[in-house]
């Protein structure tokens, strides 16, 4: 672990000395190791909708030791709350209380994860009360709980069983260590697409995957996590930056495309770099980006356009491109920011960029569907990389503590751990949405 | 030939003393009638049997030449090896002429084949051929080098005493040079400034202005000059054949001032190299000469 | 006359990659060749997914070389991620030294015994060996062997303050003693070259190596090392005006006649390059592109020793040997890559090859070879813009033309790359 602060205050003398003093205390968050199970105790499994029966024998196929109630278990890995068929706000009480009495047996880097359906203008009004009601629930709940644990929710599209593909999978990337600085976050699942992996150990086994910006920080841990996941892995990066990208891809045992992506064939070159060195072309990870920050009140175009182009104006290209190409079952995946959803000072224009990639991949759910395929985008919050590791550590203590319910910035590996997930067929009934990864922070909730 | 007497020597005469001897000899002609000065040259032949190459002054020597160590013996370094012989010739008491400060006008050698290292070789050294010159008065040291009866090497050096007359006064003074005009370079040479210092650590001529700028300046000298069987020894280990004998030969026209550098020209014909030497700078002629294959 | 080999099978050139070549005692000053060498394999490695793969052999080699550089290719090698169980050998032809590697991998891979190979090389001017004084160096050999104190006092007593003086290698012909540019500076005169002409050749390379940067010609052909992204030595920005103001550099004893200048030859340069070779079944196996055959290359030399040929002039032979065993006229090709030692060089060279008298005399033929198309010579910049890593030109000029010929889609090229001890090495390329 390489954060002193967090180790201090996690182990031996300091960590009662922090105690005492009521300094904030971070859990180490609990997070993807291969072979490790999936939830660290039984999974309390919540809720008497007419899929429960089904969801609590595909928990036990996965070898989850699911329980019914939370009597008599020590400690917890999990509660699973299944509220797809509330109506009423009234009906919430039951499964949020018998939650809430077993909420003291969570084992730290324990999951909640609630189940329900979209509260929609066509929708009863006590439904969509009730719906909307669980979103204000199931993120109270992440504020609350401490020790690494998060509480999330899938929200299933109606007609979408809670066994459907991409419920599940997503279900499974929620308990798993790989969804660990993601909390407060709801996963939309729209459609019964979707085929979950034959090994969950290695979700993207056979698929080509090309991922921007590669040459460091958040993209080389994107690359990595996709090799790691089964992908052979494309690395691009801007032929300046061809060296760091090069000990990517040697050690992604990937290849390498020095290509600058707001040429007018960048989209062309990838295609073109994919399909003759490996057949096929499945993933796509817009990961490249850049920040030229400046108060707009002093902002310059040089600086302004930069952004635009590298950040949002180079991903539509490259999509037209790919949507032109043949090539079948496509998933994008995009970077956006918290920044583009809540604003940050001195960011307009990285903000702009930002939004501008949140609304792109909800414009081109459709025509990625169509194909097959689908994008969502990634919006990480305060992420430590080699950019925030040059603010002063006493900055960045009080900086990354004072947001989010986890009390820590995320790691790139956490935001390579979300792309991952949904750059998998398993989660092709995931479109046009963004997940965000930002322990909950406070901004833009 | 027959008619001189032959002195045989007992071992090799060292350089040092003979420069010393010389040195000594020089003084006392500073004296009026100290050195029989206008005597013929003496009828004798100075010979040394025995004589073997010291193996570690030979790689020396190739070394120094930028030459390929090779079991064959350089011509230039047959040459050091029996100058000594020649010099003890030159400081006998009845040489008619002074030895320092004697110039080194040319040199022909006919080197009749390959010799080995590992041969014992005699060599026999006499003067001859006392003739005038526009500056002073010439002479030739002919030295033959042979293994058992055969006769393997013969050199002949030709030597200038300035300013010393010895028989008729001055001799026709020569035409004058014709304007030098350089041909092409096809190598250039650096010599440092302790080219002379190293020529004589391998092959042990020690004469004074060739040493250092002092003792150069103590005979006459401007600075330290090149030894002239030094850039011999260069051009033919540049150009002389290999596994087979030859003839050479060189001039000398203007000393070679040290550290200076020397651009060379060799022209390679059938059989016949020829090649000049003249300063980079300067652009004065310093050395021409040939090496033909026999 | 021996047969082309291409009758066994093809070699074909998959790609390159090079670092960015730089100006010695600059941005690579303090990278020695081994670092160079294993960034420009790396390079490779990540752009064809080489990782863990045993290939056939890799040979390269640097014409300034340390000592403890005795086994520099494998080293290099064994720091990649490449097998460990991939053979690797040094190569050494002076400037021809890539060249050479290249050649003769190709000739292994069409003979059968290997299917994959990393040729190229590597040089630093900056990292130079400096090595002990003759003296000095006898000093320590003998202390080494002595036994005794007495024996190693007497050793130590050899030892001279002179000694001391480090001895850096030179850039001069040994036999000679010239330096390369001066013996350059007499073929140009002797081939009547002009300044003017030599001046126009340098700022055509400088033009034409800008212009492929701008173009991203050379986006998967380089690799940046320590900060660098583009040749340092490149001079977009020049002018034939700005190169006539130059003061001669080499052949400075011609007085008037001296044309050759710092903007019209190479500068010392530091880089390094890998060219990756296989057989059409390695290529098609491992989804690799195959750019252009290796069809064949030929070495000359020449006696420059006293004059009687020009140094740099060996190519010229060369190719008029590789020409006549592959049926092919001087103008059979689409394009020239001439290595630009020096303009002189390359302008030498064209001129012999027009020359009836050289064409007969030297070389032999009933009639000149004749003039080439100069749209065609070195169309994205050579040496005197990119600079000129001794052992490193070769793997950057046939990575260049490789993806030159394939871009163009038919035709072939020619290589010459000149060499010091009166050497070249030529080759040609055939696009696919």
């Amino acid at each position: 672990m390489a954060d002193k602060y967090l180790e201090l205050v996690n182990s031996g003398f300091t960590k009662n000395l922090a105690k005492s003093l009521g300094l904030p205390r971070p859990s180490i968050l609990r997070r993807h190791t291969p072979g490790a199970p999936l939830v660290p105790g039984p999974l309390l499994l919540l809720g008497d909708s007419s899929g429960a029966q089904e969801l609590a024998d595909t928990l036990l196929a996965w070898g989850l030791d699911v329980r019914r109630h939370a009597v008599g278990v020590a400690r917890l890995g999990g509660i699973v709350l299944l509220l797809d068929e509330l109506a009423d706000p009234g009906e919430l009480s039951a499964p949020m209380l018998a939650a809430g009495a077993a909420l003291r047996q969570l084992a730290p880097g324990g999951r909640v994860v609630g189940i329900s359906r979209p509260a929609l203008p066509a929708d009863a009004p006590a439904v969509a009360a009730v719906r909307q009601g669980i979103d204000g629930a199931l993120r109270s709940v992440g504020r609350e709980l401490r020790g690494g644990a998060t509480a999330n929710g899938i929200v299933l599209a109606e007609g979408v069983p809670a066994t459907a593909p991409s419920a599940l999978a997503a279900l499974h990337f929620l308990l798993s260590g790989r969804s660990a600085y993601v909390s407060g976050q709801f996963l939309a699942v729209d459609s019964a697409e979707g085929k979950l992996p034959e090994d969950f150990g290695r979700p993207l086994a056979g698929k080509v995957a090309v991922v921007t910006g590669a040459a460091r920080g958040i993209g080389a841990s994107i690359a990595a996590t996709l090799h790691r996941d089964g992908a052979t892995v494309v690395v691009v990066d801007v032929p300046a930056a061809g060296d760091a990208l090069a000990k990517v891809a040697n050690q992604v045992a990937g290849t390498a495309l020095q290509l600058d992506i707001t040429r007018p064939d960048a989209g062309e070159k990838i295609i073109e770099h994919a399909l003759a060195r490996h057949g096929h072309l499945d993933i796509v990870i817009h990961n490249a980006g850049i920040t030229r920050d400046k108060l707009l009140a002093n902002m310059d175009a040089a600086r302004w356009d930069s952004v635009i182009a590298v950040n949002i104006s180079s991903q539509l290209a490259m999509n037209e491109a790919f949507l032109a190409a043949d090539l079948p079952g496509l998933r994008i995946v995009s970077l956006a920011s918290t920044s583009g959803i809540a604003g940050n000072r001195g960011q307009t224009n990285y903000a702009a960029s930002k939004g501008g990639v949140i609304g792109m991949v909800r414009a081109s759910a459709a025509a990625f569907a169509a194909k097959g395929g689908g994008i969502n985008a990634v919006a990480p919050g305060f992420i430590e990389t080699d950019m925030t590791a040059k603010i002063p550590v006493a900055t960045r203590a009080v900086a990354r503590m004072l947001m989010p319910s986890l009390m820590q910035g995320g790691l790139p590996v956490d935001v390579a751990e979300a792309i991952g997930f949904l750059a998998s067929d398993a989660a092709a009934g995931i479109n046009g949405r963004t997940l965000r990864v930002c322990g909950q922070s406070l901004v833009g909730a | 030939m027959s008619a001189r007497t032959r002195v045989v020597l007992a071992a090799a005469p060292s350089l040092a003393t003979l420069y010393a001897r010389a040195a000594g000899a020089r003084l006392t002609a500073l004296f009026p009638g100290a050195k029989p000065a206008g005597g013929a040259l003496p009828q004798v032949e100075h010979h040394l049997d025995g004589l073997r190459v010291d193996p570690g002054k030979l790689v020396d020597y190739q070394r120094m030449m930028g030459d390929t160590v090779r079991d064959e013996l350089p011509s230039v370094f047959v040459h050091g090896m029996v100058f000594p012989l020649a010099m003890s010739v030159m400081v006998r008491e009845d040489f008619p002429l002074p030895l320092l400060g004697m110039v080194h006008l040319a040199n022909k050698a006919t080197h009749v084949r390959p010799i080995s290292p590992a041969a014992t070789l005699s060599a026999t050294a006499h003067a001859e051929n006392l003739r005038g010159h526009r500056a002073g008065t010439q002479l030739d040291l002919v030295v033959e080098v042979g293994e058992g009866s055969e006769v393997v090497w013969r050199g002949v050096s030709t030597y200038l005493a300035r300013g010393v007359w010895p028989g008729a006064g001055p001799g026709a003074p020569a035409e004058p040079h014709a304007a030098f005009a350089a041909p092409g370079r096809t190598a250039s040479w650096k010599l440092a400034a302790d080219t002379g210092r190293a020529y004589a650590a391998v092959l042990g001529d020690y004469n004074p202005i060739h040493l250092s700028a002092a003792s150069a300046r103590a005979l006459g000298m401007k600075r330290a000059i090149a030894h002239g069987m030094y850039l011999a020894g260069r051009a033919l280990a540049a150009a002389a054949p290999h596994g087979t004998g030859y003839d050479w030969e060189i001039e000398f026209a203007t000393p070679v001032f040290l550290p200076s550098t020397v651009d060379v020209a060799f022209d390679v014909g059938a059989g016949r190299t020829t090649f000049s030497g003249w300063g980079a700078r300067s652009g004065k002629p310093h050395f021409s000469g040939s090496i033909t294959a026999l | 006359m021996s047969e082309p080999l291409q009758a066994i099978r093809p070699a074909v050139v998959i790609g390159g990659n090079r670092i960015p070549f730089a100006r010695s005692n600059g941005a690579y000053s303090k990278a020695s060749n081994q670092d160079m060498l294993t960034a420009a394999l790396d390079g490779l490695i990540a752009r064809f997914g080489l990782q863990g793969q045993r290939l056939g052999a890799v040979a390269a080699g640097a014409v300034l070389k340390h000592s403890k550089d005795f086994n520099l290719v494998r080293e290099s090698v064994l720091g990649t991620s490449l097998s460990a169980q991939t053979p690797a050998y040094d190569v050494q032809m002076a400037c021809a030294t890539g060249m050479e590697a290249i050649g003769s991998l190709a000739n292994k891979i069409k003979l059968g015994q290997i299917d994959s190979a990393i040729g190229g090389g590597v040089d630093t001017t900056s990292d130079a060996p400096i090595a002990v004084s003759e003296g000095l160096r006898a000093v320590l050999m003998d202390l080494s062997r002595a036994r005794s104190t007495s024996a190693k006092l007497k050793a130590l007593s050899k030892f001279r303050p002179r000694d001391l003086a480090p001895h850096a290698p030179g850039t001069g012909e040994p036999r000679t003693g010239l330096s390369m540019g001066d013996h350059q500076a007499i073929t140009t005169k002797a081939w009547n070259v002009s300044r003017e002409a030599q001046d126009e050749l340098a700022l055509a390379s400088h033009k034409n190596l800008a212009a492929a940067y701008e173009r991203n010609f050379f986006d998967d052909l380089i690799t940046p090392f320590a900060g660098v992204s583009r040749d340092t030595n490149l001079r977009a920005d020049s002018t034939l005006e700005k190169l006539a103001t130059l003061k001669p550099a080499f052949g400075r004893n011609l007085g008037a006649d001296a044309t050759m200048t710092a903007g019209n030859s190479t500068p010392l340069t530091d880089g390094a390059s890998a060219v990756l070779l296989g057989s059409e079944e390695y290529a098609r196996e491992n989804d690799l592109p195959m750019l252009a055959n290796f069809v064949d290359f030929e070495a000359a030399a020449v006696d420059f020793v006293h004059g009687a040929e020009g140094l740099l002039m060996a190519p010229a032979y060369a190719v008029a040997r590789i020409l006549e065993r592959n049926n092919l006229t001087l103008q059979d090709f689409d394009f020239y890559e001439i290595h630009e030692a020096f303009a002189g060089t390359v302008l030498s060279t064209l001129a012999a090859w027009e020359s009836e008298d050289f064409c007969k005399n030297k070389l032999g033929l009933d009639a000149p070879l004749g003039s080439i198309d100069r749209s065609k010579l070195n169309v994205n910049g050579s040496s005197l813009a990119a600079g000129h890593p001794f052992a490193a030109t070769g793997g950057r000029i046939v990575a260049t033309l490789a993806k030159m010929l394939h871009e163009k889609g038919s035709g072939r090229g020619l290589i010459s790359v000149c060499a010091a001890g009166g050497q070249g090495v030529v080759a040609i390329l055939e696009a696919r």
